[in-house]
């Protein structure tokens, strides 16, 4: 009997070379990658404390030995949250400053730092010198004459008295002005030779090659906007115009400070941040920026 | 196509998005913070406190809403930055209706109504009567009183077994307090003997125990700490250095209600307000309110919670008064300061609390029985804003921290307490 085998491909072996390079990569990525976990455990250590404590009772809050996990669950500091903040108001008043702030700041800081970067006229050298000498002057020195130009234009007590003061920010001025330097000037001179007008140029050339940058200062923006506390306290007068960070702060009594419905309304203040934030987090971790900058 | 598309998108977002926020706003100053709301009269009642204070409040107005058709819009704001909202609500020439501040301000002083007689007419503690020395008139009516006192440990006490005073006719002193402390330490597995608030109201109380009279002024215009506040202070270090007090309270901002709240701290010197809060929030040990120690002086250092101010020039003026003269009728009163859990001002009122009587009757006995100089902190507060002087910090506390971190001696400390208090004090 004659058997057949069919003719098979010789099996392809795996060069004990490449086994040898990933074993080695693995145990070289070893002590990198534990090291990488045990930062980011250490990180989330104290978020997810506060987190998890949102959900404790009053008096677990404090009581020894601490407890990470709850010992019992309890809704109550949102419940009651809910009820001494009008959250959707709060939330609504926020997101119109931040949202707002953010778009006139990214049309203006785009606008300001191109006619920097690309137009040459001493005055402008100037005014760009005086936009960035802002950026080394804390916020609380000019504090007091912003609010009295905020007065006197009419805008005290209203949210628009809140946006306006803070649209033109010196750091995004100065991020697009960086940005269009490094755009080569002969690209402008070959727009307007096939006959393109300034705004074209600016507009049709410009604002989409600076996208990136638009996106950055768009996110840190929001979330200086966001978290911003102290004009929103000088300016805005009437409840019913106070942004979120006001109202909870405003839940810290005296000298008695209900930690309970602090943390949950702290919860409930961080999540449309952090909605942003898995919206963009693509731009937001490939920005990295937002550690060096002040508002 | 796609680039024209974006930049129509962001020009109609921006539109859009200013239009929405010019909408939300009034255009500027409103009409001096009350006024009229579609014929009804609004006043803003400005304050800040936790939830008991404020609910307080939301109550009373709520019914003084039903009784009279005025609505009162109690506004919370932080208590950090009362001062700086009712200073820009002044510049802006927009002043609520009434505050509870926790002071005057020469800010705003020459736009307060005149409460003279809204004084007179309900009888506060005359140890709380502050007039202003330009023309006699009381524009600031206390809202409540506040005091120092002590709370104990009661599960760490009885573990150990060792006995405390719990009324008045028991006095103790801060060396006994110390010795039996100790004990519950060593018997339990407590870690502090006591804590206390790091505020310089509370050091006061301290101080006044020891015989001082705090920092006052002197014959000379100049504003000094005397020799028993020095040695009250080396003793409060004392305290520090040898454990009996945590660190990390004074030098470091740790929170001390929290501190004696994990169960670990055998004493808590601190304010009425604690009363309410504890009930809610100390669900793993007893605890229990005592006599404060003495050294030999029995004092504590009580004052004005906030004091209710109104401003002219809001158009609802009369509306103002009237609402302030309800708030203080008896029947009100006694309600907030039993909604709000705090001790009344006006004298003799007879206040019932649900829970902790005895606690709040003991605060009552030591107000009573404490020295002239424990009401003096509060109502000079008060007179200083209508002198013009602006008290911006706290030299006591400040320079005391100092002191308790090795950052300078006792001698420089009452010196630069001096010194800074003159700084802001003298004419």
């Amino acid at each position: 009997m004659v058997t057949t085998h069919a003719p098979t491909a010789p099996r392809k072996k795996r060069p004990m070379r490449d086994l040898r390079r990933r074993r080695g990569e693995i145990r070289r990525s070893i002590v990198p990658t534990t090291m990488l976990w045990v930062i980011a455990v250490l990180m989330a250590f104290p978020l997810l404390w506060f987190l998890l404590s949102s959900f404790k009772p009053g008096g677990e809050l404090f009581s020894y030995p601490l407890s990470f996990i709850p010992r019992e669950w309890t809704l109550g500091g949102y419940e009651a949250a809910f009820e001494r903040v009008d959250f959707m108001r709060y939330l609504g008043n926020t997101f119109i400053v931040a949202s707002v702030s953010t778009i006139i700041t990214v049309v203006l800081c785009a606008s300001t730092g191109y006619a920097l970067a690309k137009y040459k006229n001493p005055w402008l050298s100037v005014l760009g010198l005086c936009v960035l000498s802002m950026t080394m002057l804390p916020g609380e020195v000019i504090l007091n004459p912003m609010f009295m130009v905020v007065r006197d234009l009419g805008m005290y007590n209203s949210l628009l008295g809140v946006i306006m003061p803070s649209i033109l920010t010196p750091t995004g001025v100065f991020m697009f002005r960086q940005f269009y330097l490094t755009v080569p000037d002969e690209l402008i001179d070959a727009a307007r030779i096939d006959g393109a007008s300034e705004y074209g140029i600016f507009l049709r050339i410009m604002v989409p090659l600076a996208r990136p940058i638009m996106l950055t200062l768009a996110i840190v923006s929001f979330q200086w906007r966001w978290n911003d506390y102290i004009l929103p306290l000088i300016i805005l007068g009437d409840p019913d115009k106070f942004t979120l960070q006001i109202a909870l702060r405003s839940l810290v009594g005296a000298e008695n400070i209900n930690w309970s419905v602090l943390l949950s309304a702290s919860v409930l203040s961080m999540i449309p941040l952090v909605a942003l934030y898995l919206v963009f987090q693509r731009y937001v971790t490939s920005s990295n920026i937002n550690a060096g900058l002040k508002d | 196509m796609k680039r024209h598309h974006l930049i129509r998108s962001l020009a109609t977002a921006a539109v859009g998005a200013l239009v929405l926020a010019s909408c939300s706003g009034d255009g500027g100053g409103s009409d001096g913070g009350g006024g009229s709301d579609g014929g009804d009269v609004v006043l803003e009642l400005v304050q800040s406190g936790d939830v008991n204070q404020g609910g307080g409040y939301a109550t009373l107005t709520e019914r003084y809403f039903e009784e009279t058709g005025v609505r009162v819009d109690v506004i919370e704001v932080p208590n950090d930055d009362l001062r700086t909202r009712l200073r820009t609500a002044s510049q802006a020439n927009d002043p609520p209706s009434l505050a509870a501040s926790p002071s005057t301000d020469p800010a705003w002083t020459d736009r307060l109504l005149d409460l003279t007689d809204i004084f007179n007419e309900v009888g506060i503690i005359d140890t709380l009567s502050v007039a202003d020395p330009a023309d006699g008139l009381v524009k600031a009516l206390p809202t409540t009183l506040t005091a120092v006192g002590m709370f104990l440990n009661k599960s760490l006490w009885d573990e150990a077994g060792v006995d405390y005073p719990t009324t008045l006719d028991e006095a103790w002193t801060w060396d006994e307090y110390v010795e039996l402390s100790d004990e519950v330490v060593e018997a339990t597995d407590a870690e502090y003997g006591a804590v206390m608030d790091g505020s310089a109201h509370r050091l006061r109380a301290f101080l006044y125990e020891f015989g001082s009279e705090g920092v006052t002024e002197q014959p000379d215009g100049s504003w000094a700490l005397d020799e028993a506040g020095a040695e009250a202070l080396e003793y409060f270090k004392q305290l520090h250095q040898d454990g009996v007090m945590p660190q990390s309270v004074w030098g470091a901002a740790d929170d001390p209600s929290a501190t004696f709240k994990s169960g670990r701290v055998a004493g808590y010197m601190s304010g009425v307000w604690q009363i309410a809060d504890f009930q809610e929030t100390i669900t793993d040990f007893e605890w229990v309110s005592v006599p404060l120690p003495q050294q030999p002086v029995r004092a504590t250092n009580y004052g004005a919670a906030s004091w209710i101010v109104a401003f002219d020039g809001t158009g609802v003026e009369e509306e103002t008064l009237d609402f302030i003269r309800w708030l203080y009728s008896e029947e009100n009163y006694r309600e907030y300061c039993e909604i709000s859990g705090c001790l009344p001002v006006l004298d003799g009122l007879e206040v019932s609390y649900e829970e902790d009587e005895y606690a709040f009757q003991l605060y009552n006995a030591e107000i009573l029985e404490s020295p002239p100089i424990s009401a003096v902190q509060t109502t000079d507060g008060v007179l200083h804003g209508y002198q013009g002087k602006s008290v911006d910090s706290e030299p006591l506390q400040d320079e005391t921290v100092k002191f308790l971190n090795n950052e300078q001696s006792l001698e420089d400390t009452v010196e630069n307490i001096g010194r800074i208090t003159t700084d802001q004090l003298a004419d």
